[in-house]
């Protein structure tokens, strides 16, 4: 191995080490028994492929494994997209110095892909283990036709990655390529339930063309017809190196400042300049000037657009088939969907306030001003945030034809504010409690820490206990009065909620101020992860 | 490489931001053997230029040529015979500073063992030895710049490209990098670098460049960059200098 190759893995195992002195905490416990249930749920996935798989018989594999293949293929390439996240990569902008060969880059870049589908890899070890079971399938065909997909999978992974990098940094282009990678995550349940259209099934109807990948890798496995599988296989392999290596390459020599600079929005709109403008008439200085700032700040980063765009389209195309083929009532639409906007909110505005501040949130602890005003800031430019999100999505209701009456409009927007009021308690304490600094400009990612992101599946719902509540007063006694003193019981509650842990997070923050500008100022190894 | 061939030699570059040129025209040539000062006021294009000539960023038209090889045809070449003292930072909050040395020379190509010698040698000289096995994001700012020096060293460079190497670091470390600078400079390199401080220039360098708005102002040897009893800083703001709107301020 080459001598850099091996001095970057070395400095990223360093970083790895040093960044976990001490031992385990019981964040990082909890957060590797999570990893373990997930990676076991695959793995038993894999075991039930290889039992299934070593005593099948050729004309159900022959008919199946194409499928399996095309399935671990889409999950591969697209569910780092669709999870937000790209997986580990190497850190250009530091490692462009050194004179280190682009074919040595590459080579790196490529193992990082499995990363990004490790499911995959466990998924592919029990067909593997299932076809060497199987008496049927000739001894050398699973090994080859496994490892060349796995190898076809990774240079297609590294050059779908350098490509959508490289598109994701012209402003414009990137949110549209992303908000339409993210709705493509739809179609699968939409499929589901408007049923397959009849163009696609008379496509697919005789099944998967053989000259694709997954056909040829399957009858490669299955070693039927080997003597044009094989180089068909081959072939495949061969492009997809080809498109990853030339995308690297292109990558490599890539100019993102110039390509940010050359989509820059010229000035503010008018309608735009009007909102910002909208705390001033509302509130005095300096609170006035910190509302301002973060809704300044918001609407021009990539991950908050992105988010705030997905509330209202994405939200929409999830759940309006979910309504539909239960033949519910669609009066609960607009809530559901606002409820789902705000979870989507939650991990840019409401858990990690300070995280696109980064290290100017230092700003905040040496101005004369108290921290909880900070805080109150923030959250007050998230509420107007929320209160144009739900705006946006009875729009949209109201385009597509759902029935929305006055009392609708009404319950929307008081249950997904009643909600934002614990949001934002919670979110106080959490951003002081687990900073991390976020880069605005990259349109996915985690915005949070891995562990805090397992907490919140927990805390979410019972964040929303006291809404669920006042639901559940309506439906047992049903009553409209009933629910409306539910939410307003919960309203209060949520103000006071929110006061105390303002009170609470101004404590904690003069305690903890080096922990979180410390973390607010953090940056890694040679790998980075998205 | 030919033996004649200047250190630095670019030609009409060019570098556009959408259509804001950062760096306009630019032609220089800075001989083998000098310590250059490339001067400008902020936001001039001192460290686009510098971006470019490390093949860091692609110029949008010109040519470079470093120690006779042309950018960014032989860019493996160069970075091997260069050191490079970034304005941001190259570090990795997450080693310490013997590790990242070790690692800087590693990816030089020098055997494991020589480059944590060096490292360790290196930190000796840059007074770093004490912080060797801290995590750099425990280093100040000044520390950091001296292990970014540090790093720059270890694979003995040809010709040395500073981004404001003595931003942040204190008398002490300054007076240290600067003896160092000379001392490489005695023994044949080459030294490209920009500082806001002008005095320093004024007392290290050769040759001076003065960049503003992307279009060099100025080029030549100190002698001929100021007359009489004017200093450098007096011959810089004359050149670059804005109206002074400081008469204007009641209020300060």
């Amino acid at each position: 191995m080459p001598t850099q190759i091996r001095a970057i893995l070395w400095a990223q195992w360093r970083s790895f080490r040093n960044a976990m002195p001490g031992g385990a905490r019981a964040g990082d416990v909890f957060g590797g028994l999570v990893a373990l249930v997930w990676y076991g749920i695959w793995a038993a996935l894999g075991a039930a492929a290889s039992i299934s798989l070593a005593h099948a018989t050729r004309e159900m594999l022959a008919a199946a494994l194409p499928w399996v293949l095309t399935a671990v293929f889409v999950y591969w390439q697209l569910a780092p997209v669709l999870t937000a996240s790209l997986g580990a990569s190497l850190d250009f902008k530091k490692l462009a110095v050194y004179p280190v060969p682009e074919r040595q880059f590459f080579t790196i870049e490529v193992a990082l892909r499995l990363t990004t589908a490790f499911e995959m890899l466990l998924v592919l070890t029990g067909i593997l283990i299932g076809l060497l079971r199987n008496p049927l399938v000739p001894a050398w065909g699973p090994p080859v036709a496994v490892l060349a997909f796995i190898v076809f999978n990774l240079f297609l992974a590294a050059g779908l990655r350098s490509l959508l990098e490289r598109l994701l940094a012209y402003r414009v282009l990137r949110e549209l390529l992303v908000l339409a990678l993210v709705l493509a995550a739809a179609v699968p349940q939409l499929l589901a339930y408007t049923g397959v259209p009849p163009w696609l099934r008379s496509a697919f109807g005789g099944g998967l063309p053989a000259a694709w990948p997954w056909p040829a890798a399957a009858a490669v496995a299955l070693g039927d017809g080997p003597a044009m599988s094989a180089p068909l296989l081959a072939g495949w392999v061969a492009a997809a190196y080809l498109f990853g290596r030339r995308q690297f390459a292109r990558g490599m020599r890539f100019d993102a400042a110039a390509a940010e600079s050359a989509g820059r929005a010229r000035g503010g709109r008018r309608w735009t300049a009007l909102f910002y403008r909208l705390p001033r008439l509302l509130f005095a200085d300096p609170l006035a000037a910190l509302i301002e700032k973060e809704l300044r700040s918001l609407s021009r980063s990539p991950r908050f657009r992105l988010v705030f765009l997905m509330g209202f389209t994405f939200g929409f195309v999830i759940w309006l088939p979910l309504f539909r083929s239960h033949g519910s009532s669609l009066a609960l639409f607009p809530v559901i969907v606002s409820c789902y906007a705000l979870l989507l909110m939650a991990e840019v505005v409401f858990w990690n306030m300070f995280g696109f501040d980064r290290s100017s949130a230092q700003l905040y602890f040496y101005a004369p001003i108290r921290v909880w005003m900070v805080l109150a800031a923030k959250s007050l430019a998230a509420a107007m945030f929320v209160f144009v999100e739900i705006g946006m999505v009875l729009a949209m209701s109201a385009l597509t034809g759902i029935p929305l009456s006055p009392a609708v409009v009404l319950e929307t927007y008081v249950v997904a504010l009643v909600l934002s009021e614990y949001l934002l308690a919670a979110g106080n304490l959490s951003s002081l409690y687990y900073p991390r600094a976020v880069n605005p400009d990259h349109s996915w990612g985690r915005a949070s820490r891995g562990r805090f992101q397992l907490i919140l599946l927990f805390l979410f719902p019972l964040l929303a206990l006291p809404v669920a509540l006042a639901y559940a007063a309506r439906y047992w006694l049903q009553s409209g009065t009933a629910f409306a003193g539910g939410l307003a019981l919960a309203a209060a509650l949520g103000a006071l909620l929110y006061r105390a842990s303002l009170a609470s997070a101004s404590r904690v923050a003069e305690a903890r101020k080096e922990k979180v500008l410390s973390a607010l100022a953090e940056a890694a190894g040679p790998v980075v992860a998205h | 490489m030919p033996e004649g061939a200047p250190a630095i030699a670019v030609r009409d570059l060019r570098k556009l931001y959408g259509s804001k040129a950062a760096v306009d025209g630019l032609t220089l040539t800075v001989p083998r053997g000098c310590f250059f000062g490339f001067l400008g006021p902020n936001g001039a294009g001192k460290t686009t230029t510098i971006r470019m000539l490390m093949g860091l960023a692609p110029p949008t038209s010109g040519s470079i040529e470093m120690l006779g090889l042309a950018m960014p045809a032989h860019a493996l070449e160069i970075k091997r015979r260069i050191g490079l003292v970034p304005d941001e930072s190259v570090l990795f909050d997450r080693l310490t500073g013997a590790e990242f040395l070790e690692f800087a020379g590693r990816m030089y190509g020098i055997e494991r063992a020589t480059a944590a010698e060096r490292g360790s040698e290196l930190l000796e000289l840059f007074e770093l030895d004490n912080a060797g096995g801290r995590l750099i994001a425990q280093y100040s700012k000044g520390m950091r710049k001296r292990l970014a020096m540090a790093a720059a060293l270890i694979h003995r460079p040809e010709l040395f490209l500073m981004d404001e190497p003595f931003e942040g670091v204190d008398a002490v470390g300054a007076r240290l990098m600067k003896d160092l600078l000379v001392e490489q400079v005695r023994r044949g390199a080459t030294i490209f670098l920009t500082s806001h401080v002008l005095e320093v220039v004024e007392r290290l360098c050769d040759r001076v460049a003065i960049i503003h708005e992307g279009k060099l102002v100025v080029e030549g040897s100190m002698a001929e960059l100021h007359s009489g009893s004017e200093t450098l800083e007096d011959a810089f703001v004359r050149l670059v200098g804005a109206e002074r709107v400081l008469d204007r301020l009641d209020w300060l």
